[in-house]
């Protein structure tokens, strides 16, 4: 069973649970850039790779949400930079919405994040991660949605 | 007997009799005074069984989709809103335009048979609140018409036979009020706004009647149906029911006709409606004003971008 899955976290400390959807290209190698040159960042977030952050359907997130993310974020290369030419201009459209649609069902948009991160990025991956983490601990953990066991 | 009912028979009787069409969806009386639900007819004699009145609210639309691997040519009747979806169904290539024919009949607005009291006395009911939102009175598409109905690929005001009772009973006067919905849960608290999407959504028996009645919904085989799909669960809990209401509206965003009948066949009353014009709301705001299934040549605004869409993931 994956972390995302078993929402029981060690009594001590609350720890944010954070899904990343990293797109293979841009996203997910400049995490791979980041551990490479051996930057620290919190480990509250666990990356899925995906091909392309177009890929990363909307239900992605609401499963994550019920599986018991705190958070998700979605990456992927910046506008003009996408392997596919213009997958990341869809996903753009496609979340802009979901985020709204999300707010309207009454989940705190910084729960929710999507950004662009290229494979050079390490210290914007780095940075992000570190300041989502931040935001979530302040925020708390996430009930809403939350699959109830 | 009503102009628009014999014209609607004369038509169909003429259509079957050549062999035209194959056959031909209207509507006909139902078993109440308020009731006049869908009816299939092949033969000639059976256009006697039509009929239009104010009840006539089922769009019909949808029901071509049991035809969309037959050969056959079928007839049906379009309100406004209905036709709508006629575009919508040709734009996902779920029919073929020469396996249509599409009737346009002119709408007087349809009455609310929810404020129905006694079942056995006729009264004056008041309109559906999609009727007095209503911005395409008149057919967007048509091949026929009949009852003086009009073609009209814009916002307009009632035309035909029922112009002026349509006009009387108030079609389209609260077009102004479409988003009010909207406006009134985006001004409420994040938790308030949980709190009422969780008590709608612990109503939802998941029957799916509000997938089965729209003409966007026309996926071959849909995910909620699977069950290959492990991640998406079927049980009716309020978590999994909030799955699918956004899930059902994702899908359908940007292609929404606002038919208004998903919520008008919700057996439990949950605002359906809300979620598709909070969808539409943003999508006007955000990619520029659009109607869908309005032009059979419009793009649809998630299957296009623009370079210089408005950027908040930087």
């Amino acid at each position: 069973m994956s972390a995302v899955d078993n929402p029981k976290q060690p009594a001590k400390e609350w720890e944010p649970n954070i899904v990343g959807f990293a797109c293979n290209w841009c996203t997910y190698a400049g995490a791979d850039l980041a551990g490479l040159s051996r930057m620290q960042y919190p480990p509250n977030v666990k990356l899925v790779r995906v091909p392309c952050s177009g890929r990363t359907n909307p239900q992605f997130v609401l499963r994550a949400f019920q599986k018991g993310a705190d958070a998700v974020l979605v990456a992927g290369c910046h506008p003009g930079d996408c392997h596919y030419a213009t997958g990341n201009y869809f996903t753009r459209r496609r979340y802009l919405l979901m985020q709204r649609m999300l707010e309207f069902m009454g989940i705190d948009p910084r729960r929710f994040q999507a950004r662009w991160i290229s494979g050079s990025e390490a210290p914007k991956f780095r940075d992000v991660v570190t300041q989502m983490t931040e935001e979530i601990k302040a925020l708390g953990p996430n009930r809403k949605l939350r699959e109830e066991i | 007997m009503n102009q628009i009912t014999k014209e609607m028979r004369d038509l169909a009787r003429e259509l079957l009799a050549s062999g035209e069409v194959k056959g031909l969806i209207g509507w006909t009386k139902g078993s109440r005074w308020y009731l006049t639900p869908p009816l299939f007819i092949t033969r000639p004699e059976e256009a006697e069984q039509l009929y239009f009145d104010q009840f006539a609210v089922n769009n019909l639309t949808g029901l071509l989709l049991d035809y969309r691997y037959g050969d056959d040519k079928i007839a049906l009747f379009v309100k406004g809103c209905d036709s709508r979806g006629i575009v919508r169904l040709l734009q996902d290539h779920q029919i073929k335009r020469e396996k249509v024919l599409v009737i346009g009949v002119p709408c007087m607005g349809m009455s609310d048979k929810k404020a129905v009291t006694d079942p056995r006395q006729p009264v004056e009911l008041p309109l559906l609140d999609k009727c007095l939102e209503c911005r395409y009175p008149n057919p967007v598409i048509a091949d026929r018409l009949i009852g003086g109905a009009l073609v009209s690929g814009e916002p307009s005001e009632p035309k035909g036979l029922t112009a002026s009772e349509a006009a009387k009973r108030g079609v389209g006067s609260k077009q102004a009020d479409r988003f009010a919905q909207v406006k009134a849960i985006e001004a409420m608290s994040a938790d308030e706004k949980y709190a009422f999407w969780q008590a709608q959504h612990e109503k939802c028996l998941r029957c799916y009647a509000c997938r089965n009645i729209c003409p966007a919904c026309n996926c071959r085989e849909c995910i909620f149906e699977s069950d290959k799909k492990g991640w998406v669960n079927k049980s009716a809990t309020p978590t999994d029911n909030a799955f699918f209401a956004v899930t059902r509206a994702m899908h359908v965003a940007g292609r929404c006709v606002e038919c208004g009948e998903c919520e008008r066949v919700c057996p439990m009353d949950i605002p359906i409606m809300a979620l598709n014009r909070k969808v539409i709301q943003d999508i006007n705001e955000l990619f520029g004003e659009s109607d869908a299934g309005t032009d059979l040549d419009g793009k649809m605004p998630l299957g296009l971008f623009k370079n210089d869409d408005p950027e908040e993931f930087m």
